[in-house]
């Protein structure tokens, strides 16, 4: 049986993965231990940190944490959310078949050193920093911009407060108040003035934005009135506001008059604090640093808090554009915030600690657990997909070839498939463990051209591979339609009832559409369709 | 999935009849109660005329032709004396028995995104609560869970206004609208010949050819896979997928997509809606109201399907003119086809947008934003028409008499379609809200 396994992986990466699959194969050993293993050490011990506390409050709760994840719902999971597309079909069975004992390790550095992820976190960090350029269309040239720049950041691994104090330190070239429906020239160079715009350049705009994502805080109710459930006041909005007031008065502290009064205000940072006159030749840059100090006790926690809620769905303190001082978690985001700081800021750092943790590497099947298990963290989540994730394993899944070049003139309205799929497929306002599919989407995942051509016998690479592989028999054909879709292989039930319906023939009468049907049907299941 | 533990209309009549009232908070229950139980099978619906970009009262429905503000379109006389309106309005005119105009609406939102949202749910825009819209308030309250067709649609909307405003808000997704028209990429479907094939609903054939048995087998397939995933791996997340899987199928299967099907409507009468976005998206509000579906909106961007059509900063007279010849022919059309048909009792029509414009011509004879005193028109629903509500000064600038807040035009609407305003659902962040504000006062005059 050995020797038929073989035949198998080698009819699997020859005819699945071509090329690309070999080279995976290389980069594979490639990130030289010697290299990365102080990186993971330090990581650990922040690891070793979380897993303990969870243990205790599990303790404390008389909570039953979930099973481990088996190695195939980790693996699928890992890929998306480093990579943010699933694994193919070598990639899993490669990764399935390692008995190293520190595979899963060893798959997280290779993941963190894959080209595309730097571009997964750049949507990442697009969609929490400028949700404006989600939904709407209009604003598409805003949002290549300023992906551009975040990705010439993520790529260096700029540390995150770096990140921030360009961000917030940008000086954006006068008269860029944008008319609303018109077409912003995007800019040369990569730099985060889509930041600016997108926010209209507006004091109370900007300061409203800053302070939900970097800071955890919001602030816009106050914006027109003294915050009707939090403290803020009005005068408070409008002290903070005053940072981005406009160009510096040079030795004058920055004002701000709040509009409909004749009152004026002088910058004032959030946690009642004046900043020094002297600093103030350049507010915005004293605001940068009054936020990426260590004392900051709202900036490191923020963070930490997103790229938390980012691997879990929920954050250790929701919502998280809104903390408080307490919590059941207080203690664990307290601690990784001080880690942070301490680490430099180091994204990759943290990523890695977090996704190394025992917590992370749970079961999100229900299994026997209360539902309370969920809320501290004792069961995986089940969460949605970007709407580039759920395209891009839709492409992996299917080898999907886009056409016709997608129209590379700016503010062009034309759009490529895969500017249409992410629009029909692009969530508003919910959490990933709470999203919500649409009539319309089912209907464009079951009977839309792109399916139709995945799933055709004429136009599917992935397809064609299995029907024609010669030395697999049906169970090896069904197992691989499963990798190439569910990262998994199928269960003895699933198995052999499957396997009748390919030898039958289906319907149609014809093996190779029976497979084409079986396929169609895991590209619409819900376990293609979640991140689970 | 779980259900909303709602009172069906048949229950709730039978509760009344045995005096069981005081289910909800209001004092309204007693003619609401008379309605339905008088006539206890009479469905109705609203359907939604969004004037996307805030269409200009004084060129419309309150002209000010002896004043300088007063621009150059005439008035004319319509089938009530004493009421006039724009001459590029006759056929409307015509009708004007059936209809209410609300002179003397205000606000201070001036903004697109804000008033947009405002006057689509009745709510400001505030922190983290996501208010639904009127449309999703409507469909939960008026619809049936098990129909075929969603109980909310939405033709040719322009969300990127204000996204949060055309969803489902706090309601979820059962109550999120079927889009139509909209092109991705493009505000409206494109072109005046784009609409046939914008107004159907996408995907709702497999792609290619397909015969039943084989759909079928391939459904049950996935059906079978499902099975597991759901029992091991409960949530919102995993049921949303089915739930809208489910309605999907529901739409293939059944007859009601059908509803999307223009073509089966005369020539004739497709021609005198007029063969454009906006006329096309008003006959399938009509055969979607015939069908049951209790709330249906319609857009209208602009002649051409621009973004934001009524949004005439600059040449006004002539935007409106043009904006005015669709919008006419489509609207009457509209009320002359529910009529015949013996809907328009009970087919509520509400025409507005999120502002109306200035009274002062600007210096691109446009003219701009005005949120403080513009018009919206309430027509057919079973109102007393043929009345005009308020009174704006010679000038245009200010509402002299009965001002009219946003809380209480939706309240007008609630009441004409036969819902509660002051009920309440709830929310995102646990607390209750109301379906309109709690100090809003209905236009009793209008209602029947």
């Amino acid at each position: 049986m050995k020797s038929r396994r073989l035949a198998v992986i080698l009819a699997g990466m020859i005819l699945v993965s071509g090329i690309t699959g070999s080279i995976r194969m290389l980069r594979a050993n490639s990130p030289s231990n010697a290299s990365v293993a102080p990186a993971v050490e330090k990581a650990a011990a922040v690891t070793a940190k979380i897993d303990r506390f969870w243990a205790s409050q599990w303790q404390a709760q008389k909570i039953q944490p979930g099973a481990r994840a088996a190695d195939a719902e980790w693996l699928r999971r890992i890929y998306l959310d480093l990579i943010g597309r699933i694994p193919s079909v070598f990639e899993a069975r490669q990764f399935l078949e390692d008995a190293r004992k520190d595979k899963r390790q060893r798959l997280i550095e290779q993941l963190l050193h894959e080209p595309r992820h730097v571009v997964h976190f750049t949507n990442v960090w697009r969609e929490a920093w400028l949700p404006e350029t989600n939904a709407n269309q209009n604003n598409q040239a805003l949002r290549a911009s300023f992906e551009a720049w975040l990705q010439s950041q993520i790529r260096k691994n700029v540390p995150y407060d770096q990140m921030v104090r360009t961000l917030i330190t940008f000086r954006a070239p006068a008269g860029n108040a944008r008319q609303v429906g018109e077409l912003i020239p995007v800019p040369d160079g990569a730099t985060p003035q889509a930041f600016y715009q997108a926010n209209e350049n507006k004091p109370e705009n900007l300061a409203g934005t800053t302070a939900r994502i970097f800071l955890g805080v919001k602030l816009e109710c106050a914006q027109c009135h003294n915050h009707p459930t939090a403290d803020w006041k009005k005068e408070q909005f409008w002290e903070y506001a005053a940072f981005f007031a406009g160009p510096p008065q040079g030795g004058v502290p920055a004002k701000i008059r709040i509009p409909s009064t004749d009152k004026s205000v002088e910058a004032r940072f959030l946690d009642g604090s004046t900043p020094q006159p002297k600093d103030m030749n350049n507010p915005r840059s004293t605001l940068a640093d009054w936020m990426t100090a260590p004392a900051n006790k709202y900036f490191a926690r923020a963070a930490v808090n997103r790229l938390w809620s980012y691997f879990f769905g929920t954050g250790l303190m929701e919502p998280v554009d809104s903390l408080s001082d307490d919590g059941d978690h207080k203690e664990l985001l307290d601690e990784l915030a001080r880690d942070f700081a301490e680490h430099g800021f180091d994204i990759q750092f943290l990523i890695r600690a977090i996704v190394n943790s025992g917590v992370y590497q749970l079961s999100s099947v229900a299994g026997q657990s209360k539902p309370e298990a969920e809320a501290h963290f004792a069961r995986m989540a089940v969460r949605g997909l970007s709407p580039e994730q759920l395209f891009d394993s839709l492409v992996e899944a299917t080898r999907y070839r886009e056409p016709l070049p997608p129209n590379q003139r700016r503010g062009a309205r034309t759009l490529s498939a895969r500017a249409e799929f992410l629009a029909q497929f692009t969530n508003q306002h919910e959490k990933r463990t709470e999203i919500q599919t649409s009539i319309l989407q089912a209907l464009a995942l079951m009977n839309g051209k792109f399916t139709a051509d995945a799933t055709s016998l004429i136009h599917s690479e992935t397809l064609a591979a299995v029907i024609d592989a010669p030395f697999m028999d049906s169970a090896g054909r069904v197992q691989t339609l499963f990798l190439a879709t569910l990262s998994r292989l199928p269960d003895a039930g699933e198995k052999a009832r499957l396997v009748q319906y390919v030898d039958r023939g289906g319907p149609s009468g014809s093996s190779r559409q029976a497979l084409a049907d079986i396929f169609w049907a895991l590209l619409n299941s819900s376990e293609f369709f979640l991140n689970r | 999935m779980a259900r909303n533990h709602r009172i069906s209309r048949r229950d709730w009549c039978r509760l009344t009849t045995a005096g069981v009232v005081g289910y909800s908070m209001s004092g309204w229950l007693e003619s609401l109660a008379a309605d339905t139980v008088g006539n206890p099978n009479r469905r109705r619906s609203c359907i939604l005329l969004w004037m996307n970009g805030g269409p200009s009262q004084m060129d419309t429905f309150d002209l000010k032709p002896g004043h300088a503000n007063g621009g150059p379109f005439r008035e004319i006389a319509t089938s009530v004396p004493g009421i006039h309106i724009s001459e590029h309005l006759p056929k409307i005119a015509s009708m004007m028995n059936h209809m209410v105009l609300v002179r003397s609406m205000s606000t201070r939102e001036g903004d697109h995104g804000r008033a947009t949202y405002f006057l689509r749910t009745g709510y400001l825009p505030q922190g983290p609560i996501q208010y639904p819209p009127v449309g999703a308030l409507v469909a939960k309250e008026l619809g049936n869970d098990d129909a075929a067709l969603p109980n909310f649609v939405s033709i040719a909307p322009n969300r990127g206004v204000s996204p949060a405003a055309h969803g489902p808000g706090f309601l979820g997704p059962p109550y999120a609208p079927l889009i139509v028209g909209e092109a991705p990429g493009k505000p409206n479907a494109g072109g005046a010949n784009g609409y046939e094939q914008a107004l159907k609903v996408r995907n709702v054939e497999p792609f290619g050819f397909w015969n039943r048995a084989h759909a079928a087998a391939r459904m049950e397939l996935l059906e079978e896979m499902e099975k597991k995933f759901l029992e091991q791996r409960p949530g919102v997340a995993s049921q949303s997928h089915r739930t809208a899987y489910d309605r999907a199928v529901r739409l293939m299967r059944t007859a009601a997509a059908k509803a999307f099907n223009l073509d089966d409507e005369p020539d004739t009468l497709r021609d005198a809606y007029g063969r454009n976005l906006f006329g096309q998206g008003c006959l399938l509000a009509r055969r979607l109201v015939e069908q049951g579906v209790p709330f249906v909106e319609i857009t209208m961007g602009g002649a051409n399907n621009e973004a934001f059509g009524w949004d005439t900063h600059q040449q006004n007279f002539e935007a409106v003119k043009r904006l005015s010849s669709v919008l006419d022919p489509a609207w009457a059309a509209l009320m002359g086809d529910l009529q015949a048909r013996g809907l328009l009792d009970s087919t509520l029509i509400v025409w507005m947008g999120e502002f109306g414009r200035t009274p002062r011509i600007n210096g691109d004879t446009g003219r701009d934003h005005y949120p403080n005193a513009w018009t919206t028109v309430l027509a057919g629903g079973g109102l007393k028409g043929g009345q005009i509500i308020g009174r704006t000064s010679p000038n245009g600038m200010s509402v002299e008499d009965r001002p009219v807040p946003v809380p209480d035009l939706l309240a007008t609407v609630c009441m004409a379609v036969g819902i509660d305003p002051m009920k309440q659902n709830q929310s995102n962040v646990g607390r209750p809200i109301r379906i309109v504000d709690k100090a809003a006062q209905p236009i009793k005059e209008i209602l029947a």
